[in-house]
């Protein structure tokens, strides 16, 4: 609750902070929306020109597209601490100053950034969701929303994860960032996909390594009533969980790297 | 137990250098930031730590205020292994860095504070206490709704201090703190930290390339070198050692020439002003005052003892620094 409350001021001052310029926070949040419309603009054009994607209908993939949009753009939006500032604060040594206060690093990483211009973005994916959940002629129940609540979250934990292994990465004074981003910004290409399109070595990649597919694809395509492999409907409500467990293991390999922290001159 | 305890400290540090050609690995260095220091602070002292760059101050402080932890040797603040008790420690200890600002850069310095205190969980009264005490002495009242970024250096460092002592800690850590500032914003700052060590008994540790913040400041210092501890005490016992001479500044009222100095003192001239530098142990003073009375009529002359920042230049030359 505490640090709850604590994330709650952070982003409050980190707004206020953002807002002292508002033309530039203009333009970048409309530079955010003609480039996640363009990544939308591909869909439909595939759509446009072949109809379908094996057992996928246009409906379905828009509904695929959005829930990953969604899902990453909020990880993005809210933990911009982690997508994105940590490799610079272990660069510059702003994070030493988080290390004199007592509270947990990771907390105050998050507490640390926000990213209030994936707003667009976000909208973006929510619009296409809709439109595919309409197109789909998807009957909504109280299981299906809750499902695709579910997947959102674990989404956000399992994206975050994803960031981290580039913080981990970091902390120990390794530059790779390009393998990091192969599976996260990678993994957010190539899933606003369903897996079953890619060939196996893609498949198992995004299903055992980065479980996009296990976070994402099994409940949505459960929720389209096209369950993936033809797995029982119960799958749809525990695969989702590999992002928390992700994102564990994540947090234990980044607690392991913190105590080989070296700090930078002054 | 003393307050803060070092004892047998070591951290080395292993650089890997950039691969040359035909080299399959790239070679590593090390380096060894701190060898065997050891040392014992008490509750309300107010410690200089100094030595020339890279000396090991900053690895020093950032092991005690829990940022690295050492290869081996034991440290302990007030019961606390820094490292190791993180959360705990922090709470009780603050920290300036003269160069890396702790404040959010864009946002007024009061919202600063106020998500300080709500890192720190102070209680709302303790807090309005604190504050109203510290703007006051810090003389930071006016200051208040200004952005971080548009303040000068000066009132940057009052503000960052304000935020580091806001929880009210009983130990505090200053590097460099007085770096790039002018001498107005220095005096209030030293005269600041003079109040809150006597004020509530804050033991202080700072380092420093500043022999003014020193001299000003602390009874008892400790000299670092090549990651040794090299000197601790009072800092005149530490000058004494070294300050062997005397500079005499002289002007005479009318033109003199041919005068016979006595032998190994120097001579310069500068306008009007003969400026003089003797060791008192070989030429003692009265010797020279009567040599100089002998070369004219002296209108005005001042003895000065040397400038502290070359007796530490010439400390560290000693020492082979």
């Amino acid at each position: 609750m505490d640090t709850l409350r604590l994330y709650r001021k952070s982003m409050a001052m980190l707004l206020k902070s953002q807002m002292q310029y508002p033309a530039s926070f203009l333009m970048q949040t409309l530079a955010q929306l003609v480039m996640e419309s363009g990544e939308l603009m591909a869909v439909i054009l595939l759509v446009d020109r072949f109809d379908h994607l094996n057992q996928w209908t246009a409906g379905n993939l828009y509904f695929f597209f959005g829930l990953m949009s969604m899902t990453f753009y909020l990880t993005e939006c809210f933990a911009r601490g982690i997508t994105g500032a940590f490799s610079g604060m272990v660069r510059s040594g702003q994070l030493d100053t988080l290390l004199l206060r007592p509270r947990g690093v990771l907390t105050q990483v998050l507490c640390s950034a926000v990213d209030p211009r994936r707003i667009t973005c976000i909208a973006v994916g929510t619009f296409s969701f809709g439109l595919g959940s309409r197109l789909s002629g998807v009957a909504w129940t109280v299981e299906k929303a809750l499902i695709i609540l579910e997947s959102i979250v674990c989404g956000f934990w399992l994206i975050m994860g994803l960031f981290m292994i580039e913080a981990i990465l970091c902390i120990h004074s390794v530059k790779s960032i390009e393998l990091a981003n192969a599976l996260t910004y990678g993994g957010r290409s190539a899933c606003e996909y369903p897996i079953d399109t890619f060939p196996r070595p893609l498949r198992m990649l995004f299903t055992v390594i980065a479980p996009f597919a296990l976070v994402m694809h099994v409940p949505a395509a459960w929720v389209l009533g096209k369950p993936l492999f033809g797995w029982p409907g119960w799958t749809a409500a525990v695969t989702p969980m590999a992002g928390i467990i992700l994102f564990g293991v994540m947090y234990l390999l980044f607690q392991r790297a913190m105590r080989f922290y070296r700090s930078t001159g002054s | 137990m003393a307050f803060i305890e070092v004892e047998n400290l070591n951290k080395q540090f292993i650089i890997r250098k950039k691969r040359e050609k035909g080299q399959l690995m790239r070679p590593k260095e090390e380096i060894s930031a701190l060898r065997e220091v050891s040392f014992q602070v008490n509750q309300g002292e107010l410690v200089g730590y100094i030595g020339p760059n890279g000396a090991g101050k900053s690895t020093t402080v950032k092991i005690l205020s829990g940022i690295l932890t050492p290869d081996s040797g034991c440290v302990s603040v007030d019961g606390l292994v820094p490292w190791a008790d993180r959360k705990a420690h922090v709470r009780r200890i603050g920290v300036v860095f003269g160069q890396r600002s702790q404040l959010w850069w864009d946002v007024p310095i009061a919202d600063s504070f106020a998500l300080l205190k709500e890192i720190y969980h102070v209680p709302e009264a303790a807090y309005q206490a604190r504050m109203g005490e510290l703007t006051e002495a810090l003389q930071l009242g006016d200051l208040m709704r200004t952005p971080l970024r548009l303040l000068s250096l000066g009132q940057r460092m009052r503000a960052e201090l304000c935020g580091s002592l806001l929880h009210s800690p009983s130990l505090l850590f200053l590097d460099e703190p007085t770096i790039g500032l002018d001498a107005v914003s220095k005096l209030t700052l030293r005269e600041f930290l003079q109040w809150e060590n006597r004020q509530r008994g804050t033991t202080i540790l700072l380092t420093t390339h500043d022999m003014e913040d020193i001299t000003a400041l602390c009874s008892r210092v400790m000299v670092l070198g090549h990651g040794r501890k090299l000197y601790d005490g009072e800092l005149t016992d530490l000058l004494a050692r070294y300050d062997t001479e005397r500079i005499i500044t002289a002007r005479y009222e009318e033109e003199i020439s041919g005068t016979a100095w006595p032998e190994g003192c120097q001579i310069r001239r500068n306008g009007e002003n003969w400026i003089i530098t003797y060791a008192p142990k070989k030429i003692p003073t009265a010797e020279m005052m009567a040599r100089m009375q002998q070369a004219g009529h002296l209108r005005e002359c001042t003895v000065q003892p040397q400038n502290v920042d070359r007796l530490i230049a010439r400390m560290y030359q000693e020492m082979e620094l």
